[in-house]
């Protein structure tokens, strides 16, 4: 009887507690067509949530943004924000995958998603959300085209702050459409930077931290 | 010495199984019962609250469709019609109006949001009168904007967050290329001002070309004024339509009585499942246990020694039925209500189900008469046996 009653007690409080104001994640916003177009060659997908937080709490998040060599700011940066990670597959074989981050742009929030392969290298990226002068050039095709091939190691000798690399690299190459737009030109490759980041710490086992030069 | 109620509960133990059933079906009713009160106490109170944080008791809108006005004062979005700026003088005249405020929604297609882009909406308010309406609006940055013209927003919680906006910040109306500057925003409300983005009513005439263009007047009328003497006043002004908010929530009230009446048949059908099932639950173990209740009687048990017996019984699972409902209904509020919310055809911000303890033990109570009165008859059945007979059909 008093097991019951623990049960029953351990029940209540499971699931009383309130909805907290959770950090703001990046979802895509219709996935089943989204992983479609943006992974032509997929069958399917699987979606899972992972958080600094949970993975390491503080100190991982200060070891990201020691990676990244800017600090995180506001409520999309906190350490309880829960990104989405979509698994791409092909039958049953897994092919790469989509994770997205939001980034403080000069007139509004932006979602950067990158597709990624199993090795890291970058397959395409996608504005999902771009509020910005110059978002309908930043948005072409061809702009997209020139992150393609590029990985975290390309990324890590470039400066978020600074905006260019040292030593001069791959991402330097990278042509701002609209110089006027250098704003959201600068945080949409700090948004790149910090989604590699991520994505080398939940699922390539840092095998791109070597590259990093404090 | 076992008591009587730890002889109940080893009875209960012996068909672990039928027992469980039982309790989860008494359980489904009361998680059904509670949600059901819950949300008739909850429903009235968000609607109360949304229209009570209108801050106004009369909106005047262009001549339309009312159900087309009442959704776009209390869900936001943006009218095809317009009226003149020149109705709120005319409307200022009646000695019933004790403040108003001019409105101008505008909305905009923003080809950047997601693949297909989205819209976005904007809402023109008055500096001077809007703030004064919304009191209870509080800031976690910044304030209002002073002047009806500047290029300034004020954004709502959800809104600053989705943008990343801070105050000192740029925002950018796509397609007008108009470039406001963020001087407020506010703290979360639970409302629609949280994903409203507020800017001077001028600056919205000005940036969406519609000068001299209303979509809503917002009036707040005097404590002791009579309500429907000034709704017909305004009715007689031209190309207006008049609603008001006591109008919008009766007609809200009736479309979501459908609704109501559709769960409480559920509740009714879900209770009387449940009493089926205790009877036969308790029925089937007194006739189950026929031969020993003839020797609890033999050896000097009195029938009502053996009513008692079985009718704690019955209590103890609807005991335990109710308090896995009330667990019920606490852990599945979200997913009721979420299935709730997919049922009506508008559903007020805030919580629709308002569950307390008040409310939890009422439902306590309901299931344990109910399932008391389920167990008078086999009680009574038990009570009747006897004792030779019992052992004799038994033996035979």
């Amino acid at each position: 009887m008093n097991k019951s009653f623990t049960i029953l007690l351990m029940l209540v409080c499971l699931f009383s507690v309130n909805n907290l104001y959770a950090a703001v994640g990046c979802d895509l916003n219709d996935p089943d067509k989204d992983v479609a177009r943006l992974f032509p060659e997929s069958t399917g997908y699987k979606t899972s949530y992972l958080s600094l937080d949970k993975l390491g709490g503080a100190a991982l998040m200060q070891e990201i943004e020691k990676r990244l060599g800017d600090s995180f700011q506001g409520l999309y940066e906190t350490v309880d924000v829960p990104y989405t990670l979509y698994e791409i597959y092909k039958e049953k074989e897994k092919i790469g995958y989509i994770h997205g981050v939001n980034q403080k742009g000069e007139y509004g929030g932006i979602q950067v998603f990158l597709v990624l392969d199993m090795a890291g290298t970058i397959k395409s990226l996608y504005f999902q959300k771009l509020t910005s002068r110059a978002a309908k050039q930043l948005r072409e095709p061809d702009f997209g085209k020139q992150f393609v091939g590029l990985n975290l190691k390309d990324f890590y000798s470039y400066d978020v702050k600074a905006g260019k690399s040292v030593p001069s690299g791959k991402v330097d190459e990278i042509k701002n459409p609209v110089p006027e737009a250098a704003g959201d030109f600068r945080a949409a490759l700090r948004a790149t930077k910090k989604n590699l980041i991520l994505m080398d710490q939940f699922v390539y086992s840092n095998k791109h931290l070597q590259y990093f030069k404090p | 010495m076992l008591s009587i109620y730890k002889v109940c509960y080893k009875n209960l133990l012996r068909k672990k199984v039928r027992s469980s059933l039982t309790i989860i079906g008494v359980g489904l009713s009361a998680w059904v019962l509670a949600s059901l009160m819950g949300f008739n106490k909850g429903y009235e109170a968000s609607l109360n609250r949304d229209i009570d944080n209108m801050g106004f008791q009369i909106v005047v809108t262009a001549k339309g469709c009312p159900y087309e006005a009442a959704t776009l004062m209390l869900k936001g979005g943006t009218s095809l019609r317009y009226m003149k700026e020149s109705v709120v003088n005319e409307v200022a005249a009646n000695a019933e109006v004790e403040k108003m405020t001019p409105m101008l929604m505008q909305a905009i297609f923003d080809p950047n949001k997601g693949e297909s882009g989205g819209m976005s909406a904007y809402l023109g308010v008055d500096p001077a009168s809007f703030p004064q309406m919304k009191t209870y609006l509080e800031f976690k940055q910044g304030g209002w904007f002073k002047d009806a013209a500047a290029y300034e927003a004020v954004l709502g919680y959800e809104a600053a967050e989705l943008e990343q906006r801070e105050v000192g910040d740029k925002l950018l109306i796509p397609e007008k290329n108009a470039e406001l500057k963020v001087v407020g925003i506010l703290k979360r409300t639970g409302t629609q001002d949280d994903g409203t983005i507020f800017i001077p009513v001028k600056a919205v005439q000005q940036i969406f070309a519609k000068p001299g263009e209303l979509t809503g007047l917002g009036i707040k009328v005097k404590k002791d004024a009579n309500i429907a003497q000034l709704e017909e006043k305004l009715y007689k002004l031209p190309d207006v339509q008049v609603v008001s908010l006591a109008q919008v929530k009766q007609t809200i009230m009736n479309l979501v009585s459908t609704a109501k009446v559709m769960v409480l048949s559920i509740a009714i059908i879900a209770v009387i499942i449940a009493m089926v099932g205790v009877i036969n639950t308790i029925l089937m173990s007194v006739f189950e246990r026929y031969q020993e209740i003839g020797i609890l009687k033999s050896i000097g048990a009195m029938p009502e020694d053996i009513f008692k017996l079985i009718w704690i019984e019955t209590f103890i699972l609807c005991l335990l039925g109710g308090l896995f409902g009330a667990v019920m209904a606490f852990g599945l509020s979200q997913v009721t209500e979420l299935l709730i919310r997919r049922l009506l055809p508008y559903a007020p911000t805030g919580s629709l189900i308002l569950l307390d303890f008040k409310l939890i033990l009422t439902t306590l109570i309901s299931v344990l008469l109910i399932g008391l009165v389920s167990g008078v008859y086999p009680a009574w059945k038990a009570a009747r046996v006897r004792p030779l007979e019992s052992i004799r059909n038994e033996m035979g």
